[in-house]
């Protein structure tokens, strides 16, 4: 599993409106590396997160996932790509209200077609792993902002996916519990071989990342790697 | 399932005030369906259990048609000679009496050739004697007002004394309760001057109200013998509206479950709106995390069906209870095949109002999940 950017183009509005986030974007982010999006906010990192987990489909260009073009696709297989290869952290938390923290791992289960219950004690073991132990009974309004962005992480996580896109997963923790989520997600990547790519401005999550892509850099055209990371 | 639960379970303030409401108009239409099922039975049950196909009345009673029609034997005959059927006079009229024992009735009587086919099977007792003695066969609904088999019934200001010689199945006709008397008991009651003496010597027409064919006629079409006899001929089914008030109720009361199944979809469909309406944000979350249009409308329908069938069950357990609590007191049936149509009426139109919000529930943009902050 590969993901490939080739000539991408995102560009919002209309006409005389018309904004370019960037413009024939080439990057490619090879399995069991984790690279770190750095960049300064407005840079386009969630976007290209956006557009890599087909939930934006680019006005120009190719995002190969595996070699198969997630922008040429149909609504419904691009929802298939994301229910099946792509775990996603949106940038804050985004859990479903009035869920438990490990109906949320849950919910992902039920989504792809399985038999939640049968996976319960795996997800309280996932939510154990990013020390959610002691509020696997804990609705979205009782957990803290950063315990709210590890139940994310623990469902982006939960189903192995093939691609890992994570939107600034320490925003919210404590810089001991950063480094510790930064490992967690080096760790998965490698064990998992699976692509991930981290948008974050945390020097923690970079130093843990094995790329470093400077977004600025990337949408001027520059070489994707701006400098090695661990 | 699992998700449609959590949810269920997440905001069941909403969901139990919303299944509330449903269980309300569902209660409402099941005890306005046995209203007027109660009244319709009040109004025509006799007319229903009569063995008749249709009823000939004479051609002036152009409503109303059993208080003002009146047709005499010389008609009779013709038709029955030209139709060729079976066909019996019937004469209908509404009276009160007062028993021996001292019970005041009100009833509905229907004046029958005994031994005819409108000669009523007894339930209890004897049937009605012949023409010339005072007999009368009541429904069993003037048993509850204290008469009995035996008891002699005295028309009130007539002086006309009826021994009781049975009971028939409860009916009733224009919400009185139903007595058959002979025809000839029935044209004294009905022709006889309301408190003249009873030494009169007046003169009894040989007329009744309507005559009735067993079956239809054969060969020559009741519009041509109507033509020929200034008669008019209405089927059994279409004579009802010759009752008093039925009509009038009927209206009225098809009118108001009309209106509570217009209702009941716009409550259920504006409650998912607005829950569609605050869903966009878990919905866009959930397009975003994979889950197809199908599964969210599947999501979305379950836990309407839920709302709605829960509601509607419940609201029929609770319709059902009012016909118990009520009881004879007011006319009302509701029976199983009634309450259970009913039922799923309003469950359908409430689904239908579920159907209008799903648009929005296929429409959430997992996009928006970009700029989510939540």
């Amino acid at each position: 599993m590969s993901l490939e950017l080739t000539g991408v183009t995102v560009e919002f509005g209309r006409a005389d409106a018309r904004a370019t986030v960037f413009e024939g974007l080439e990057a490619t982010f090879a399995p069991g590396r984790m690279t770190a999006l750095v960049g300064p906010s407005g840079s386009g990192k969630s976007t290209l997160l956006a557009v890599a987990g087909a939930l934006l489909r680019p006005t120009a260009g190719q995002v190969l996932l595996d070699g198969e073009d997630l922008a040429a696709l149909s609504d419904a297989r691009r929802a298939s790509a994301r229910r099946e290869r792509i775990g996603y952290m949106f940038q804050s938390g985004n859990l479903l209200s009035g869920l438990a923290a490990a109906d949320q791992l849950l919910a992902a289960v039920y989504i792809g077609g399985g038999r939640p219950r049968a996976h319960r004690s795996r997800a309280e073991e996932a939510l154990t792993r990013v020390g959610l132990g002691h509020r696997l009974r804990h609705r979205p309004e009782q957990l803290s902002g950063g315990e709210r962005q590890r139940v994310a992480l623990a469902r982006a996580l939960f189903l192995s996916p093939k691609l890992l896109l994570i939107d600034e997963p320490t925003a919210a923790v404590n810089r001991s519990q950063a480094g510790e989520l930064a490992a967690l997600l080096a760790e998965r990547t490698h064990q998992d071989d699976c692509v991930t790519v981290v948008a974050t401005h945390d020097p923690a999550v970079a130093e843990a990342a094995d790329r470093i892509v400077d977004m600025t850099a990337l949408t001027a055209g520059a070489a994707p790697s701006a400098r090695p990371g661990r | 399932m699992f998700l449609a639960l959590l949810e269920l379970r997440a905001a069941r303030g909403r969901f139990l005030l919303m299944g509330s409401v449903v269980v309300l108009v569902a209660a409402l239409v099941g005890i306005v369906s046995g209203f007027t099922t109660g009244l319709g039975d009040d109004t025509i049950s006799a007319l229903r259990r009569l063995p008749a196909a249709q009823l000939v009345f004479s051609s002036d009673a152009r409503s109303d048609q059993f208080a003002r029609s009146l047709l005499d034997e010389k008609t009779a005959a013709a038709w029955r000679a030209d139709a060729g059927v079976e066909a019996t006079p019937l004469g209908v009229s509404i009276t009160r009496g007062t028993t021996d024992r001292g019970a005041e009735v009100d009833l509905a009587a229907f004046g029958v050739e005994p031994d005819s086919f409108l000669d009523p099977a007894v339930t209890e007792g004897d049937g009605l004697a012949d023409a010339a003695a005072d007999s009368i066969v009541m429904s069993a609904k003037l048993a509850d007002e204290g008469v009995r088999v035996g008891d002699t019934l005295a028309i009130d200001r007539l002086g006309i004394e009826l021994r009781v010689t049975g009971l028939t199945e409860r009916s009733s006709y224009g919400h009185v309760p139903v007595a058959y008397v002979p025809l000839k008991t029935w044209q004294r009651i009905r022709f006889s001057t309301p408190g003249a003496p009873a030494s009169a010597a007046a003169v009894i027409p040989d007329q009744f109200s309507a005559l009735a064919l067993r079956t239809p006629p054969a060969g020559t079409s009741s519009a041509t013998l109507d033509a020929r006899h200034s008669t008019t001929t209405l089927t059994k089914e279409e004579a009802y509206e010759a009752a008093p008030g039925y009509t009038g109720e009927r209206v009225t009361m098809t009118s108001i479950q009309v209106f509570l199944y217009l209702i009941a979809p716009l409550v259920v469909g504006a409650f998912f709106a607005v829950w569609t309406v605050q869903r966009q944000p878990e919905l866009a979350l959930l397009r975003a995390l994979g889950a197809s249009r199908s599964r969210l409308l599947a999501h979305t329908v379950l836990q309407a069906a839920l709302v709605v069938v829960l509601g509607t069950a419940a609201g029929a357990v609770l319709a059902g209870a009012v016909g118990l609590l009520v009881g004879e007191q007011v006319p009302f049936s509701l029976p199983a095949i009634t309450l259970a149509g009913t039922m799923c009426t309003v469950a359908a139109v409430g689904l239908a109002g579920t159907a209008l919000t799903l648009r929005r529930v296929t429409e959430a943009d997992p996009l928006t999940m970009l700029g989510a902050n939540r």
